[in-house]
Formats: structure tokens, C-alpha cells, sequence
């Protein structure tokens, strides 16, 4: 294939062409309740290239069509002509890599029975039903993949990848009267079958949250000093900066590039945080981005000053910097845009640990889990599965409801201590931005202390 | 290739149904006001559902040349381990479907050059010296045919097109995103366009300038836009799935007054020149149009055909089905319709005509002290089929004395859908389509503010 690639690019007229074409298998099982509600096996296949020639825009074609290949390499070089730039895009240079990078399957998935996942996956929404007949209602699902990937580019580039993934999930639904809650639990890793095994306790103890929930109050409304748990922490750290460390949001615009200028103050010296997508068997790890352009660890932010930013080859030849090897794509569909991997706060002093943290908090929320977030660059959102009162220095009772509103410039400024319990997050959720949804990353992170956030409800 | 596959299934299982289709789009991209990217794409694909010894099963492909045989092998052994379900497909032969327009042909012979006409032209309206402004135009022309072993068959071709603009204003360390788009399957005329822009410099305009936010639980405007929050509550609520789990607070209603008397709520495929329109749904059931809540009361909840059978009642043509995985519950265009009159407040109504384009659809007259909501900050992660809802503000504007005074930021707002809706305090004039989903503000009371 990877030879097929590069005839094709060969052949192509424009000044710069790259070709990524992606073989993914894959299965999923799926429970809703006690019913099965699929278990199947699914074959997903296409291309994409893009060219681009002076004076000229990106031409783009994706297509299910292997045999169109060379048809569509002309077809994405007429597309390229047909926009006239004056100012032309340029790519940051890279090294040509010639590769074969496969990750570790660790228990190939593609060599389990549809019956063998099945049965795990029952065992796992068993143990969420079987917590309480308030349980009404489970949704669980077993995914995975191996997606084949080849990557050619005019530069003599020629990456052949094999991207193992491996997502259990499972939500449980309480109800009593009219009070519904629901606890969520969620393993994803750039692993195969032999790392999802073993986690019945984990779903049921989230079903047991969720029973527990029905009885809990709703936070109320209003300024608090904040605990994060290291999931939401690393929730935190993805949403409220990370989207802005992607330098597609400041590389054509000038005033979002003097908001983030490096050296500017982003927190107190006690904050680090990067993004890293060569960390092993993490969900957001690859060997190379769908530029074909090596993954790294990038400091973003040293001692709370903004050091680094995420780049595609685009984005760091426009800002005179270096690429970072975050140009991603979720399929042959898209195109690859600037996107994170795995985002983390860097932990604290080693030995400072979570009481450490609210020894001095008289009234305040520690909030835990993440149903998920959402940025809107300045501003931001998350959602907690679940909180408790911080009460005279203690953990008290269980909340609900706990979403977190915040000022991404107050917030990380407000952020006074980091524990050294850090951890990397697990979870099988995704990223989404400019359409394409959703793309496997995690995130790490301590605990961290906010001394003021605001969480919204009733007030 | 449908035939061929449904006719290779006639042999080997008790019962098929299959999608086939084929999407061509066409898509150019101008960013920070320059055209920067100009793509196309096309796919093809298949899903086959079969139900064998009574167990359904289901298998997908994007293969271009996909051998029957092989697909049908995968499908019983997918089935193999399904369960048991007796579905009731439709005969519905090609003749028997509501005949609506799903194909323009101004949209699918819009050539390249059109579309990038099209989005220049819109980029030069709204370029201001002080934002970025983002433009992208994407063309659909999609075949589809659906059939199973019961007979039936259905095939449509359809046209969409989609022009969307953002514009983000950073001044210091303050950022402004205005987001609006026109979804249709006919191209957008002039006036489409225009309403475009005046949407979006009229949401800048009132943005520019920064007020505190008030606090306490206070009178609210959801734009069309900022509905999301207490409409996606709703739409999982009225799905007959979620109805057949019991985790629906609607579960048992129907009849039931549980909305202001106004209120009416209705999915209705058969609504011209929207995408999401058309003759028959992804499981060869012919569309209608189905009134979800009538009048405050509880009316229909949607199905797809396999919970229908387990629910024991009939699909409602609410099936959707992708080339993965096996077919569910989707809406296709929901209408929100105000009924019994046109009460949308004393002053407000004198004031409706002025208002038309201004903000609030000519509900904030008679707001003392209130807010403008246009975007909330992640819509949908929190406990969402309970009703309850919190979100920061992304978009939302400041009304005092019935006056916009300006954007608030630093604010969050939070509420149930079904206590807020219980009285919707006016309908306003604003109505209009945002995506699948047509309908106007609301003025909704008593909604908890609160700020930092």
C-alpha cells in the first residue's frame, strides 16, 4: 500500500501532495438495560489527499473509492488551482521519515470472538444492574479498533501505522419518583482486550453513585474555593487552556496572538502543564500525526508562564515555529487540524497530597469525575458526575449537579496548589472541534486547588 | 446493489432490510476572510439488517464492489448473538409515498465557482476592521435507496447546502464568537443571505459593549438558539426508546398536560426544502408527520421499528440508520408551534413590527430586569433527561427596563425544562430554522442567574 501511495504522489502535479488512506476494523457490542441491542463487525475503508500549489489554496478530495485513487489526486489539484491566495501557505520543514510504526496491540482485538466481548461486556453491565432496583435503566458498550494507516507526502515521507483502540463504557440510570441521576464509567486506551479486563468493581461502584445521587442536594449556586480530582483536573486543563494553546486560533489573527504571547503570566509558579502524544498506550498517543510529522512532549506552560503552543506544519511555519506533531484528522474524511493528545498539569511537590488541600477550606466544593466540557476560548464549562461540601477542612456530604463556570484568565490564576497525585485519565470520550468528533485524547493531572470558581445552580 | 444483496438475503435468513447510499459533497472554506481551501468528497455505503432463527443482526460496509455472500455471513453472525425480535416491516411499494420536493436543482448544478462567489460575497458583508470573520459553504447531493424482503422499496435523491459564518472579536483579553447559518435544500436567495447578516451584526452590535450580570431567579429570553439547553431534555424525553427503558419523566403521560396549553411540538419530515425532509424513512416506512406534544399535552413518542415491536406499537418513520451499526430513533424536522392565540405581551406586541430584527423577538418590552440567552456552554453533558440544566452563558445579553444594555459574561444560568415550560411567559416573532429545528424565543420566568 505504502508503495501505491507514493507512485500516486509521484504522479501528481501540483507542487505539494500528501495521500493518508486508512483501513480500520473494527467491532462493537452494545447493552441497553438487559437487552442486547448490537454485536457486530465492521469494515471501514477510504482515502484522502490534499495538494497545494504556489499561489494557491489546499485542494482536498476524501473518498470510500480506493480505485479513484489516481483520479482523485487530480481532481484535489484542479480544487487547489480553482483558489487564488495572495498570500501563499507555507508548511514548516520536516525531516522525511520512512516508517513502520505499529503500537502494541496488547491482545489483538480482531483475534477475540464477537461472543468473548459480549460476555465481558455483560459481566460489566450485570454489575451495574445488579447494585439496586433503583437502577432503571443501563446503557453499555464495548468498542474497538485497529486502524491501518498509510501516509505518503511529496516531501518523501512514508509512514505505515497500525492504531490499536479499545473504549468500555458504561452510563447507569437511578430513578425514584421523579428524580433521575446517572453515573458514568469510561476506559479507553490506544490498547487491545488484555488492558479492559478486570473492572467490574469500577462500574459498580458508579452505579452505586448514581442510587446515591437520588438522595443528594443540588449545590447551590455561587463563588467557592474548588478541589478538582485529578480527572475533572485534567478535564480542566483540555478545555479551559488547551483548546487556546492550539495555535490555529491565533496564527492568522492578531489580536488572539497578543493574548497569547509566550512569556505572558498564565497562573502562579506552581503550574506546569503540556501536551504529550508520545506517552506510551494512552488514548491521545500516536507515533506520527496524520502529517507525518513525529509526536512529542510540549511544554505549554513552565512556572505558570505561557511557553509553547500546538502546532501543525501550517500553523508553526506562519508563526516562525517549530511543528509540535498535533495535526490530527478523526478519519480519511477531514482533513488534519491543529488538536491536543494528551494534555496534562505537571503534579506538584511530591508528598502534598489531597488533605493537604482542604485542611484550610471552611466552606468549599470538591469536585470529582467529569461528564464533560466545553470551551468557548475565554470562557469555559464543565461538568462534574458528582461533588462533595468541603466543610471546616473536611470532606462532607455528597452534591450534585456541580458544573463549573469559569474565566479561563481567572481561573488557571486562581489555581494556588498542586498536589503530586497525579495520575493520566482513562477515559474512552473524545474531542470535537470544526466538525470532527470525536477524536480519541486524554488528559492527566494531581489534584489542584482552586481558591475561587464559580458553579452554577440554584443560588 | 441493494437488489442484489436483498435477493441474496431472500436465501439465506427469515427476514432483510438495507440502506444504500452514496453522498457527494462539495466544500470550499474562507478563513480570517480569505479562501484558504476548496474540497470534495464522496462516499458510498451499505448497512444490511437480518433478522435469522428471530435474531436480528446487522453489518456495514464502505467497500466500493462489497461481495453479498461475505456481507451476509458477517449479518448472521452478528445475529447469531442478537436477540430475539419480531419486527413488522412495511410493503410500501415507490407508488404509495407523500410526494415532497428533496432535490433542487439550483443546488446541485452549482458549480464551484458559484460557491465561492457565494462566499465571498458574504465574507465582504461582514468583514469589520475589529474581527476575524469565518466562512463555509458545503454542497450535498445524496442517493438514497432503501428496501427489505417484505417488498418494499423506496429511493430519493436530495440536495442540501450549508453556508455558515463565524466572526470572533478579541480585544484585550475579552473574546466574542458570533456563530449563525443557513441550512436548506434549495440554494439560499438574496434575502436569505441578508437575514444572515443582519443576524449576526445585530447580535455583534448589542455585544460590544460589557455589563455585570444581574442575579437571582429572573424573567429569560431563549433565542432560538439558546433553546438547546431546555429543547435537548424534551427530544430525549419523547423518544420511544428511552420511553421503552423507563428513564423517560414522560413515560406514561401521554394525554397529560405537562406544558403550558400553547405549547405544541411536532416532527414533520414532509416540511419542503429542508435537508431533513423526505418520502420514506431509512427503514422503508413511509413519512408523516407526528405531533409530539399537543397543545401542552403529552401526544406521540417517536419509533424506529425495533422498538416499536418491543413497545408494541408502530414505527412513527422515525428510523435513521448510518452505513455502521444498526438502525435508531431520529427526528427529523421538530416544529415548535405557539397555539390559541398571539399573545406575546402588551407592550411587545406594538413593539413586534420595530423588533423584528432587533433581539428577543419582541419579548423583553415588559423585562424589568432580565437576560437575552443566545449560546450556553455545554449543552448536553450534564444529568440532561432529568430536565435540570446549568450552563455558563457563551452568548447572552443584559435587558433592563425592556432595553438591551449590553453583553454579559460571567454569569451562569440554570433551571429545569419542565417546571420552566409549565409557563412560557410569550412566543416571539423571531421564528425561524436553526438546523433541523424551527422555532421562536421564549421568554421563560423564574430562571436562576448567577454570577461570579
Amino acid at each position: 500500500m505504502k508503495d501505491r501511495l507514493t507512485a500516486a504522489v509521484k504522479q501528481s502535479r501540483a507542487d505539494y501532495t500528501e495521500i493518508r488512506v486508512e483501513r480500520t476494523w473494527s467491532s462493537a457490542v452494545a447493552f441497553r438495560g438487559r437487552r442486547l441491542e448490537t454485536a457486530t463487525v465492521s469494515e471501514d475503508q477510504g482515502g484522502f489527499v490534499r495538494v497545494l500549489n504556489k499561489g494557491c489554496g489546499w485542494g482536498i478530495a476524501s473518498f470510500t473509492s480506493l480505485d479513484e485513487l489516481p483520479a482523485m489526486v487530480r481532481r484535489a489539484n484542479e480544487l487547489s488551482r480553482a483558489v487564488r491566495l495572495d498570500e501563499p501557505i507555507r508548511l514548516a520543514d520536516t525531516e522525511p521519515h520512512v516508517a513502520d510504526a505499529a503500537l502494541d496491540l496488547d491482545g489483538d482485538v480482531r483475534g477475540v470472538s464477537l461472543a468473548d466481548k459480549k460476555k465481558l461486556l455483560e459481566t460489566y453491565n450485570g454489575a451495574m444492574l445488579a447494585v439496586s432496583s433503583s437502577i432503571v435503566d443501563t446503557q453499555a458498550s464495548y468498542r474497538d479498533e485497529v486502524s491501518e494507516v498509510w501516509y505518503a507526502n511529496s516531501e518523501g515521507t512514508a509512514i505505515a501505522q497500525l492504531r490499536p483502540e479499545v473504549v468500555v463504557s458504561g452510563t447507569a440510570i437511578g430513578r425514584r419518583n421523579g428524580s433521575i441521576e446517572k453515573g458514568l464509567e469510561s476506559i479507553g486506551l490506544r490498547k487491545g482486550w488484555h488492558s479492559v479486563q478486570g473492572f467490574e468493581n469500577q462500574f459498580r461502584v458508579v452505579a452505586q453513585r448514581a442510587v446515591d445521587l437520588l438522595d443528594a442536594p443540588r449545590v447551590r449556586g455561587g463563588s467557592y474555593p474548588v478541589i478538582l480530582d485529578n480527572e475533572l483536573a485534567g478535564v480542566f486543563i483540555h478545555e479551559a487552556f488547551g483548546h487556546l494553546s492550539e495555535a490555529d486560533f491565533v496564527y492568522e489573527n492578531p489580536q488572539a496572538r497578543e493574548m497569547m504571547t509566550l512569556g505572558r503570566r498564565f497562573g502562579k509558579p506552581v503550574l506546569n502543564a503540556g501536551d504529550n502524544g508520545a506517552e506510551h498506550g494512552l488514548r491521545g498517543t500516536l507515533p506520527y500525526d496524520d502529517e507525518g510529522t513525529p509526536t512529542q512532549d510540549t511544554p505549554l506552560i513552565r512556572e505558570g508562564i505561557l511557553v509553547g503552543r500546538l502546532h501543525s506544519r501550517e500553523t508553526a511555519a506562519k508563526l516562525g515555529e517549530r511543528p509540535t506533531g498535533n495535526a490530527r484528522a478523526i478519519s480519511f474524511r477531514h482533513p488534519p487540524i491543529v488538536r491536543m493528545t494528551n494534555t496534562y498539569i505537571a503534579p506538584g511537590k511530591a508528598g502534598v497530597g489531597f488533605p493537604d488541600l482542604i485542611r484550610d477550606i471552611k466552606l468549599g466544593v470538591y469536585a470529582c469525575g467529569a461528564f464533560g466540557g466545553q470551551t468557548m476560548l475565554e470562557n469555559f464549562s464543565f461538568t462534574a458526575g458528582w461533588g462533595y461540601m468541603i466543610r471546616d477542612g473536611r470532606v462532607a456530604e455528597l452534591v450534585k449537579d456541580v458544573v463549573l463556570a469559569g474565566n479561563l484568565f481567572q481561573t488557571l490564576d486562581r489555581i494556588d496548589t498542586i498536589a503530586g497525585d497525579f495520575t493520566w485519565n482513562q477515559m474512552g470520550g473524545g474531542c470535537g472541534k470544526g466538525g470532527q468528533f470525536p477524536l480519541p485524547v486524554t488528559e492527566g493531572a494531581p489534584h489542584v486547588r482552586i481558591e475561587e470558581a464559580l458553579i452554577g445552580g440554584d443560588v | 446493489m441493494i437488489d442484489r444483496v436483498l435477493e441474496a438475503a431472500k436465501r439465506a435468513v427469515d427476514n432483510a432490510d438495507a440502506l444504500w447510499r452514496r453522498e457527494e459533497q462539495t466544500s470550499v472554506a474562507f478563513e480570517s476572510g480569505r479562501l484558504k481551501a476548496a474540497g470534495i468528497s464522496e462516499e458510498a455505503g451499505l448497512n444490511l439488517r437480518v433478522v435469522s432463527n428471530g435474531r436480528m443482526g446487522v453489518v456495514g460496509t464502505t467497500s466500493a464492489t462489497p461481495d453479498p455472500e461475505a456481507l451476509l455471513a458477517r449479518a448472521r453472525a452478528s445475529a447469531e448473538l442478537g436477540e430475539m425480535v419480531e419486527l413488522a416491516f412495511p410493503d410500501s411499494s415507490p407508488e404509495s409515498l407523500p410526494p415532497i420536493p428533496t432535490y433542487f436543482d439550483r443546488t446541485a448544478n452549482a458549480s464551484l465557482d458559484d460557491l465561492i462567489r457565494m462566499g465571498k460575497r458574504l465574507v465582504e458583508r461582514l468583514e469589520r476592521p475589529d474581527c476575524q470573520v469565518n466562512v463555509s459553504v458545503e454542497r450535498e447531493i445524496a442517493d438514497t435507496a432503501v428496501g427489505n424482503s417484505a417488498g418494499a422499496r423506496g429511493e430519493y435523491r436530495a440536495t442540501g447546502i450549508a453556508v455558515t459564518a463565524d466572526m470572533t472579536r478579541i480585544a484585550g483579553d475579552d473574546v466574542l464568537m458570533i456563530y449563525d447559518q443557513y441550512v436548506g435544500a434549495d440554494m439560499p436567495t438574496e434575502a436569505d443571505l441578508e437575514t444572515l447578516v443582519r443576524s449576526m451584526e445585530t447580535r455583534l452590535t448589542a455585544a460590544l459593549t460589557v455589563v455585570g450580570s444581574p442575579e437571582g431567579a429572573l424573567p429569560v429570553v431563549f433565542t432560538p438558539a439558546g433553546l438547546a439547553a431546555v429543547v435537548l431534555p424534551l427530544e430525549q424525553a419523547l423518544s420511544g426508546k428511552t420511553v421503552l427503558q423507563g428513564s423517560s419523566p414522560l413515560a406514561g403521560k401521554v394525554g397529560e398536560t405537562m406544558f403550558d396549553e400553547r405549547l405544541s411540538i411536532i416532527d414533520d419530515p414532509l416540511t419542503p426544502g429542508r435537508p431533513a425532509s423526505r418520502p420514506i424513512d431509512d427503514e422503508c416506512v413511509p413519512s408523516r408527520s407526528t405531533g409530539l406534544v399537543e397543545r401542552g399535552r403529552v401526544g406521540h413518542f417517536v419509533y424506529d421499528l425495533e422498538t416499536a415491536a418491543r413497545a408494541k406499537t408502530q414505527s412513527t418513520g422515525n428510523g435513521r440508520r448510518g452505513f455502521f451499526g444498526k438502525p435508531h430513533i431520529g427526528y427529523t424536522n421538530i416544529l415548535f408551534r405557539m397555539t390559541g392565540g398571539g399573545h406575546v405581551g402588551v407592550r411587545a406586541q406594538h413593539a413586534a413590527a420595530l423588533q423584528e430584527q432587533g433581539l428577543g423577538g419582541g419579548l423583553i418590552a415588559d423585562i424589568d430586569d432580565g437576560l437575552i440567552v443566545d449560546d450556553l456552554i455545554g449543552v448536553g453533558q450534564g444529568n440532561v433527561i432529568s430536565g435540570a440544566f446549568s450552563h455558563p452563558v457563551g452568548l447572552a445579553w443584559r435587558v433592563q427596563r425592556g432595553e438591551v444594555t449590553g453583553r454579559v459574561k460571567d454569569a451562569a444560568v440554570a433551571g429545569n425544562a419542565y417546571d420552566l415550560l409549565k409557563k412560557i411567559g410569550g412566543f416571539g416573532t423571531d421564528g425561524r430554522w436553526l438546523g433541523a429545528r424551527w422555532s421562536p424565543s421564549m421568554l421563560l420566568e423564574g430562571v436562576s442567574v448567577a454570577r461570579r
